[in-house]
Formats: structure tokens, C-alpha cells, sequence
């Protein structure tokens, strides 16, 4: 299969190197498996800068800095997990092309994709089917925010760069370095694993929201991502019980994820626009969707402030001289008073 | 209209005003009307200043070696991925000139040519990432895209900066005492003479993030930043199991071994539209931008003023007609040029070529002292 716009891999074809210690058996790997460290209601830092590309219309940057630091200088070649980091670039609102239908409400189109050195397998150029359906779930949580009507006939297309991913399990405990994505160990019943996802998903909602504000579209509030999972370990945190429910699960972490839930929440409305579960929850699973609740509150803090501190870079002096009395004369604010009533 | 009344009144603000006529405004910029003020372009450098390169290394976790350049607005991400290509899978039988892997630096220098014959090297550039406007992801590479792979590719080939030598992966460890133990482990029966059983193949890729101008040179840095980082993993192949191990310690690691350190610099020329250039003085130098040893210059025929713009940003992108690629290697002290690529216009001289030249000399002490910063 080549493909004539691209440079092409060599015709042999191409594997990924195989690692001399992850032949060996999982059990004699535990040490170098990465453990939580932190509690169970407590979700990673989150670093986010909004403006880093110009020529969009609005931007915005997403790391989740690794779980547990690698102690300095690594001596491996394989890390114990993976630190994610997103792009996000809005262009628009622009007029719709002429072939288009008419349509009163903004046309959101959400593209998704992982750069080629986003996991530890590496991935293809064009979009497959997990890129497209993330990004249907982040097109869903992001339409729900956005005041469409105020653009008709017009488009906004949001790009998500996933740079690096959120790895679905443990390396240690599969066959992921051989290229092998089928079958992680003690798999829950949904097969795929796929637990990386979510928290990949919830870090583009908020760098999505963060770009949307940073474009100066307008938004019925702040939307944030969060993930909460129920997770089985032996040896961890919570000893003997082994069963138990984090937040912002880093899934290498833990030996089993049993159910994980995800949602696109606004805080101040107290609503959800994407909810996204996945696993055998059982009984818990109301839990589970308030933990998710509570670890999106928790990003949106970092995001509202980052926000706060982006909209006094821009406008300077305004939003130092108290940004109340501003936003009360803002004349931005009157009109929107005024179309809405 | 407002300017049926009072034409005097009549007033934009810079974005407007570059927007309506970016020529002109661009012409304002480089000719300022009062005197003592010099000529500087709309983003504030003068017209033969560089955007200063910011580059970072070894940050992304799944690549072998990985950077991040930025030039002024401009910001890429390339990252390096080895994978491994074995000798029985190459479809037709192809002979390696390589005997042995302890090699002579002329040896190297002859069997050079692995890595070409076999397309060892994948490079891949992604536009289609909303760096602008005009790449909106979920299309197939453009043009622009392919043109700008096709000539990174070249360039990595007949710059010849990796080694065939660096990507072999022989029968018996290419240094015995890294593991002797690993060595009694082979086959008595087999013949001691090491044979190639395997290359390592680099994937290349390099995303930009934000795009404003200067694309080739961005994209050139990073692939030079992320290949000095890179690592390959210690690799054997294991007679037992008939494959091609790696070992995960750093300490086993072999950096990838660049020759020289070629630089891309980018120049343009800005000619001013005639109708503008009419009402300029007309016994002005030509090319400006040159400075003093550029002042001797013939009159163009068509009497227009041009200049000379290092490093253009997407707004002088659009408006230069004519643009120059140079790519030198100045690391031996001589400068060695490896490509010139200048299309359109005939506003350059070879004296003007010869300053030009100058400027990217320049430019590449620039890089490297900011490439040498990156690594410590």
C-alpha cells in the first residue's frame, strides 16, 4: 500500500523495535511499573496556555505532566507512562462555501488527530476510526456551549494535534511494543481496553473551551472535561479492598479498569453535554459520573484561571483597574442584554 | 462614503490598512517618509534580520530524539522514531557493499549509499494541522505539503548527514564487550563472519503547529535539532529466537552520529508595485537592504525599487515575488554550499548573490549556537 503523497516507509515493511526485557514475564517487570502516588480524589496538574498560534483565530496548549517524575537522567529507553499534550487551533467563523445548504446555527466540524509519535505504537497519517470518534464526542460536548444562532451561515473548524496520547495500559502487563492491541491483560468484558481515550477526550474538551474563549466565540459557559474510573489493584492504595473508584485515572497505573466514565461538564449551569461510560459499573456507576463531575470542576478551575490571566495579557490595563466595574460597561455585554430581551 | 467629504480625515487603522493594500503598506514600512527613522518591516525587525530561532529537545516520551523550533510565530514539532527493517524483507536480494561493522571512515564514506538505495529515511511533513488558515485538517497533503516533503527528503540525502554505518544491525553485537555473554550465545556452526541482518529505518515526522512564514526553515531546523538528540537502542540479533532485540538501556544506546550541520536561510525579494515606486526618488539605491557593499548596483530596466527581506513571515511571504532558498554547511570552517534555490524575478545579481550568501553565513552561526544551547 503506498501512498503517492507521502514519503513511503521502505518496501520490506517496517516493525517496531522489540525490547529485550519485555519478553520476559510480566511479574518480573512489577518494579518498573508505575504506581499512583497521588490520591484517589486528586486529579494531575494541568498546564494550559492559550494564544501560541497567530494566524488562528484562537488557540490553546494542554500538557497533563507525568504521573510520577522518571527519576533524572532515565537510564531506559521505554517510559513508564506517558505525559499528554494537546494543540488546539480555531479558525473562524467564516462564511460557509456556496454548495453548502443554508443553516441558521454555526457549523462546528471537529478534526481529531494523533501525530505519528503519539504512542508507543506509532501511528498512520490518515484519520482512523477512534480519531473520528473522538472527535463525534468532542464535537457533541462542544455544540452544546456554543451560542450557534448568533453566526448563521457561517463555519468554525476546531483542530485538535494530539502530541502525545494517554496510553490505554500498562506496557508491561501486553503485548503493545509488538504492535499487539488486542488483548490487554485481565481485560473487562468491552474487550478493547481503550481507557486512554477518555482521558485524551477530556483533556480536547477543555483545551477546545479554552481555544473557543481565547477566539472570542461566544459560550453559555466554561466546558471542562473530566474522568473518573473504578479500578482493581492488588497491592496499591487502598489495600485489601482493592476495588475503588479514582479520579483522572492515568490507566498504567492500575492493574485493572473496570468502568470508566467521562463527561464534558459547565459548572456554573450545572450541565453536562458529553457523557461517555464505558465498562460494567454496576450499581456504582452514579457515583462514577459524579466523580467524573467532580474531577471536570477540578480542571476548570485551571482553566477558568488560565482564561482570567490570558484576558488580562490581552487586554492590559482594562482588566487591572477592576475587571467588575469593566465588565458592567463592557458594551458587549448591554447588547446581549438587549438582543435577548 | 466618508471620503467624498473630508479626504484628509480619512484614517485606518494598521490591520485595515494591511489588509486593503498590503503592498503599499509594506512599501510604507520599508520607505519611511521621514528621514531619520530606518526602514523596518511591519513585524519591527529591519529588513536583513533573522527571526531568532527558540528550539527545545527530548520532549516528546515515544520519539528516539524529538524538538521544538520556533521562529517567531512559527512552531514545529519533529519527531524521530527508529523502526527496524529486516534484510529478508527486502523484496529484491540487495547487496551491501559493507564487510564488516568496524569500518574505515573511507569505507563509509563509499557504502554511503545504503541508506538511499533502501529509502532508510522516511520524512513526512503534516500541514494539515490548522496551523493556518488555509490547512484545515481531513485533507490529503497539498501541494505546498508535498513539495515541502520532497525537498526535505533530498535534502537529507545529498546532504548525506546520517550514516549508512549507523543503521546496520549486524549478526554478532557490533562491540563484543557490551554483553560477552550475549556473544557464547550464538551458534558454533554459523560462520564468525558478521552479516547484516537488519536497518534501522527513521521516521521523520514533522508537524507544524503554527504556521507564519519561513516553513522550510522551520521545518529543516527541527528535523537537524531532533536527529542531534537522537538515540538508537543497542540492537543484536538474537540467533535463538530469529529476531532483532533492542535493549532498553540508555547506556547501550548509540547517538546518531550527524555529519556537519547544515542551514537553511530564506531570503526574499520585495518589489515595490510601479505606480509607488514612480514617486519614490528616483536616484535611490535599487536593492536595499544590502547595505554599504551593496552600493554599487545597475538600474533595473523596469526602474522599480526592491529590497531585500531575511526571513519573511507570512504577510511578506505573500507579497515577495522572488525567493531564496540557501542551504550551507559552515561547520569546517570553509562555507560549503548545498543548495541554492531561487525562483522568479530578475533582481539578483551575482553580487547581490555573493551578500545574500554573506547573510546566511550569518545566519547559520545563528542556529548553531542556539542548536549547541539546545543540547548541553
Amino acid at each position: 500500500m503506498t501512498d503517492r503523497r507521502r514519503t513511503n516507509p521502505p518496501n520490506g515493511g517496517t516493525a517496531p523495535p522489540i525490547f529485550l526485557s519485555s519478553l520476559s514475564t510480566a511479574d518480573s517487570l512489577q518494579s518498573k511499573r508505575p504506581s499512583r502516588t497521588r490520591r484517589p480524589d486528586e486529579i494531575r496538574k494541568i498546564f494550559l496556555k492559550t494564544g501560541l498560534n497567530p494566524s488562528a483565530t484562537g488557540s490553546a496548549y494542554l500538557e497533563l505532566p507525568l504521573p510520577t517524575p522518571p527519576p533524572l537522567p532515565s537510564s531506559t529507553f521505554l517510559p513508564a507512562s506517558s505525559s499528554l499534550k494537546l494543540t488546539c487551533s480555531i479558525h473562524g467563523p467564516h462564511p460557509l462555501p456556496r454548495s453548502q445548504p443554508y443553516s441558521p446555527h454555526l457549523q462546528l466540524s471537529t478534526h481529531i488527530k494523533f501525530a505519528p509519535f503519539a504512542s508507543r505504537v506509532r501511528r498512520g497519517y490518515v484519520r482512523d476510526a477512534q480519531e473520528r470518534d473522538l472527535a463525534a464526542h468532542l464535537d457533541t460536548a462542544l455544540r452544546g456551549v456554543v451560542i450557534g444562532e448568533r453566526w448563521p451561515k457561517s463555519g468554525v473548524d476546531v483542530c485538535v494535534t494530539v502530541l502525545e496520547g494517554e496510553e490505554d495500559a500498562w506496557w508491561g502487563g501486553s503485548n503493545v511494543l509488538q504492535g499487539d492491541n488486542s488483548g490487554v491483560r485481565g481485560e473487562g468484558a468491552d474487550g478493547g481496553g481503550n481507557w486512554g481515550a477518555m482521558t485524551v477526550l477530556a483533556g480536547c474538551v477543555t483545551v477546545a473551551s479554552a481555544a473557543m474563549v481565547d477566539a472570542g466565540i461566544d459560550c453559555v459557559d466554561l466546558v471542562s472535561g473530566g474522568v473518573a474510573a473504578v479500578v482493581e489493584d492488588s497491592t496499591a492504595w487502598n489495600e485489601g479492598n482493592g476495588k475503588g473508584m479514582v479520579l483522572d485515572p492515568s490507566p498504567p497505573e492500575h492493574e485493572r479498569v473496570v468502568a470508566a466514565a467521562m463527561v464534558a461538564y459547565l459548572q456554573s449551569r450545572d450541565e453536562i453535554t458529553e457523557l461517555w461510560v464505558k465498562g460494567d459499573a454496576g450499581i456504582d456507576i452514579e457515583d462514577l459520573i459524579n466523580g467524573a463531575v467532580h474531577a471536570a470542576s477540578g480542571s476548570r478551575t485551571v482553566l477558568a484561571e488560565e482564561l482570567r490571566e490570558a484576558g488580562e495579557r490581552k487586554f492590559g490595563e482594562v482588566a487591572k483597574s477592576g475587571s467588575e466595574k469593566v465588565l458592567g460597561t463592557r458594551p458587549g455585554v448591554s447588547n446581549d442584554v438587549d438582543m435577548t430581551g | 462614503m466618508a471620503n467624498s467629504t473630508s479626504t484628509s480625515i480619512l484614517s485606518f487603522p494598521p490591520q485595515t490598512f494591511a489588509a486593503l493594500s498590503p503592498s503599499a503598506f509594506l512599501h510604507a514600512h520599508l520607505n519611511p517618509t521621514s528621514s531619520q527613522s530606518s526602514s523596518t518591516r511591519p513585524n519591527r525587525r529591519s529588513p536583513t534580520e533573522f527571526r531568532v530561532p527558540n528550539i527545545n529537545t527530548s520532549s516528546l516520551s515515544h520519539a528516539n530524539g524529538s524538538a521544538v523550533v520556533r521562529l517567531g510565530n512559527t512552531a514545529v514539532v519533529c519527531g524521530v522514531r527508529g523502526e527496524i527493517l529486516k534484510a529478508e524483507d527486502i523484496p529484491k536480494t540487495y547487496n551491501d557493499l559493507a564487510k564488516s561493522p568496524d569500518e574505515t571512515d573511507e569505507e563509509k564514506e563509499l557504502n554511503y549509499t545504503t541508506i538511499q538505495e533502501l529509502g532508510l529515511l522516511v520524512p513526512n511533513i503534516e500541514l494539515s494541522t490548522g496551523c493556518a488558515p488555509q490547512h484545515i485538517p481531513g485533507n490529503a497533503p497539498s501541494a505546498a505539503t508535498q513539495s515541502l516533503t520532497h525537498r526535505l527528503r533530498s535534502l537529507l540525502y545529498t546532504s548525506r548527514l546520517i550514516q549508512s554505518s549507523d543503521l546496520r544491525i549486524w549478526s554478532r553485537p557490533a562491540n563484543s564487550d557490551i554483553d560477552p555473554g550475549r556473544e557464547e550465545e550464538e551458534d558454533e556452526g554459523q560462520d564468525r563472519a558478521p552479516r547484516i541482518k537488519a536497518y534501522w529505518t527513521l521516521y521523520i515526522d514533522v508537524l507544524f503547529i503554527a504556521l507564519d512564514g519561513g516553513a522550510f526553515e522551520a521545518a529543516w531546523g527541527a528535523t537537524i535539532a531532533a536527529l542531534r538528540d537522537t538515540k538508537l537502542p543497542g540492537a543484536w540479533w538474537d540467533a535463538d529466537r530469529e529476531m532483532v532485540l533492542c535493549s532498553d538501556q540508555l547506556e547501550e544506546s548509540k547517538q546518531l552520529s550527524i555529519r556537519g550541520l547544515p542551514v537553511s536561510a530564506t531570503l526574499g525579494i520585495f518589489v515595490a508595485e510601479k505606480g509607488r515606486s514612480a514617486k519614490a526618488a528616483p536616484n535611490k539605491r535599487l536593492m536595499r537592504g544590502l547595505g554599504d557593499s551593496g552600493a554599487t548596483h545597475h538600474k533595473q530596466e523596469h526602474g522599480a525599487e526592491a529590497w531585500l527581506l531575511a526571513d519573511m513571515d507570512a504577510f511578506e511571504e505573500e507579497l515577495c515575488q522572488e525567493q531564496i532558498t540557501v542551504v550551507l554547511d559552515y561547520s569546517t570552517g570553509k562555507t560549503k554550499i548545498l543548495k541554492i534555490e531561487k525562483n522568479g524575478g530578475t533582481f539578483v545579481n551575482i553580487e547581490e548573490m555573493r551578500h545574500m550568501l554573506r547573510l546566511a553565513e550569518g545566519r547559520w552561526i545563528e542556529w548553531k549556537n542556539h542548536l549547541e544551547a539546545s543540547k548541553r
